[in-house]
């Protein structure tokens, strides 16, 4: 098990900058997501660590070792591919072994080890069989099978549910999840998909434009994002954007047009004496009229079979709202809107905290 | 019907391909075994003469190996020297792969009338290149540039280059680029990943490269000719001298024959060694 940190990392085209200096520590066996838009530079911070890509600036250490001028070939890596990246010509069982022949590994014990590895990624039958004669999500388990079978000290995965189709891609995201935790290899996976970093990582690392706008475990990116981008970019987010009416050390109080009132616990409003809050479409409640915070009419309601999901239009805007299938609300009724002020998430202010 | 229809799609191609190529090699095959004869093309009746004569006299039999030999030895030079080319080209800048592949095809942009005697005012024993030479003081007499193997290897592997060239570049370009890394990732170096990686996975390109300038270079004729200055005796240049200067139409096509089988099986070896179970 290997602990990875990136210090200070820049990577520059000649004048474009794809990373702005990007700190980041990977614990031993921590599985983390490296989650933004294309062109976030995620897969650029992946291609610095496999040392397909020189770095302008900072250092890369692999348990204290700085391995950043090393050759890919030299750092130990294991690495999967979008495109899988098998070798068209070797069966999957030569796949498997190139990596070990690579580290003159004797025979017989390639042997061993490559039937170890086929078992684990549940391809035994397939040792004879080339790449072209097995399935996506079978290539899939073959790369990664081949990029475990080394040992190396981390695993790399460059989007590599990306090829599947929806139903392989949910099956294989917890595939490799157990698998990580079975072989407890420290593991940095690249998505664009916020789903897929929830659901595997032990914390999610929020790229955007080069920089790091938040790393933290899943339900915190979720629940606490750093910024209103984040909070955008990770699932569905309500913002609203309230006027600050007073406040004290535990929290502020919030005047919502129309009459309601918030607390929240907040540190400070921004600068211009309002806070802007996030509410997760499913921490919202649809009452009747009058009751509530906030009232609005259903502009829209779509059936999603687990739950519905209403566009409701009200003063602050138009709200997406979660609510049970048990619940009927038409478009066009007027409703309210009841918020949970423990859950509602006072969005800290790009310009710091106003005194 | 739908099959009907792709019958009538092909049909235009099977015809010609029928009236110039199946009919003509007909009638070359009845005509090897017409027996030979004094003052006209061919006499009455049918023999096996063409065949034996050719087998019988050493100075037509050995045209065989030595057509073999050129062929064999114009592709390694083209494989030799196309695969760094194309190897360039694959991982060139979009910007430059279009000049490149100008430079590439350039050659067959010259006649091969032009083109080979281009060579010979090259290779020649007072050409360019000897004259410069002597002028200089490095040799006293001429080197044998041309008129002989090296000579017309050279002018061949010159003009056949660009049919090495495109199949490998397309074989290159088919490539995943992401399995080179894999292999780096992996532990192999740059050598090893040629060897053990593209090499081998650029085979269906080197194969179908080998097999077109193996066959264009054994049946080639006029480069042949003007640098080997009929001194290079291949099997096609005594096809002709056979058919239009001796007027022996049976011995004539029965050598072509014997040439198109032999480069058949050449041909049908070489591609069940580099056979590819994956493709």
């Amino acid at each position: 098990m290997t602990e990875v940190s990136l210090l200070s990392l820049v990577k520059s085209y000649g004048k474009s900058i794809a990373l702005k200096g990007i700190s980041l520590s990977v614990g031993h066996g921590e599985f983390v997501s490296l989650l933004g838009p294309s062109g976030c530079g995620k897969s650029t911070t992946l291609k610095c660590i496999a040392g397909f890509e020189d770095i302008s600036d900072g250092k890369i250490l692999f348990d204290n070792t700085d391995i950043s001028r090393r050759l890919p070939e030299q750092r130990d890596i294991g690495m999967v591919f979008q495109s899988y990246a098998l070798f068209p010509h070797m069966t999957v069982a030569q796949n498997l072994a190139f990596g070990l022949e690579m580290r003159r590994v004797p025979k017989s014990e390639i042997a061993t080890r490559v039937a170890r590895a086929m078992e684990m990624v549940q391809l035994t039958p397939y040792a004879e069989r080339f790449p072209k004669a097995l399935s996506g999500g079978q290539q899939q388990r073959v790369a990664l099978a081949r990029a475990l079978v080394i040992e190396p000290a981390i695993l790399l995965l460059d989007e590599p549910l990306a090829n599947l189709d929806a139903k392989l891609r949910d099956e294989m995201r917890g595939f490799i999840r157990d698998l990580q935790k079975r072989v407890g290899i420290t593991t940095i996976y690249v998505t664009h998909d916020q789903g897929e970093a929830m659901t595997m990582s032990d914390r999610v690392v929020v790229m955007f434009d080069g920089e790091i706008a938040q790393a933290a475990p899943p339900e915190e990116v979720y629940n606490h994002p750093a910024s209103e981008r984040v909070a955008r970019f990770v699932g569905n987010a309500n913002i609203l954007d309230l006027a600050v009416t007073g406040k004290d050390a535990a929290g502020s109080d919030l005047a919502l047009p129309g009459g309601g009132a918030l607390r929240v616990d907040s540190p400070a409003p921004w600068a211009n004496g309002r806070l802007r809050v996030m509410a997760r479409p499913e921490q919202i409640a649809l009452t009747d009229p009058g009751a509530g915070h906030l009232g609005g009419e259903i502009s829209k309601r779509y059936f999603s079979g687990g739950h519905v999901e209403y566009h409701v239009d009200t003063q602050c805007g138009p709200l997406v709202v979660l609510g049970p299938t048990t619940q009927t609300v038409a478009e066009g009724q007027t409703v309210a809107l009841a918020f949970d002020p423990a859950r509602l998430w006072p969005i800290p202010d790009p310009k710091g905290p106003a005194q | 019907m739908k099959r009907l229809r792709a019958s009538l799609l092909i049909a235009p191609s099977a015809a010609l391909i029928f009236l110039f190529i199946v009919l003509p090699y007909i009638t070359v095959l009845v005509m090897s075994f017409r027996a030979p004869a004094e003052g006209q093309p061919y006499g009455e009746g049918f023999s096996l003469e063409g065949y034996t004569h050719f087998f019988n006299e050493s100075y037509y039999a050995m045209s065989l190996p030595q057509t073999m030999f050129l062929g064999l030895l114009t592709t390694l030079v083209c494989l030799v020297l196309a695969y760094p080319v194309a190897l360039h080209i694959a991982f060139a800048s979009k910007r430059w792969r279009g000049f490149l592949y100008g430079i590439v095809l350039s050659p067959l942009l010259v006649g091969i009338v032009v083109r080979s005697y281009g060579w010979t005012i090259l290779l020649g024993n007072s050409g360019v290149i000897n004259s410069t030479l002597r002028n200089m003081g490095l040799i006293q007499k001429p080197l044998p540039l041309m008129y002989n193997d090296f000579g017309v290897v050279l002018a061949l592997a010159h003009v056949f280059l660009p049919f090495m060239v495109l199949p490998l570049l397309s074989a290159l370009q088919a490539m995943d680029p992401a399995i080179t890394q894999a292999a780096r990732s992996l532990g192999a170096s740059r050598f090893t990943i040629f060897r053990r990686v593209t090499f081998p996975v650029s085979m269906p390109g080197v194969q179908s490269g080998c097999i077109l300038v193996f066959v264009l270079a054994i049946s080639s004729y006029v480069t042949p000719a003007l640098v080997g200055g009929m001194r290079v005796k291949t099997t096609t240049l005594l096809v002709v001298d056979a058919l239009i200067d001796q007027f022996q139409w049976p011995f004539g096509s029965a050598m072509a024959l014997i040439l198109a089988v032999s480069a058949g099986i050449v041909v049908l070896i070489f591609a069940r060694l580099t056979r590819m179970k994956w493709t």
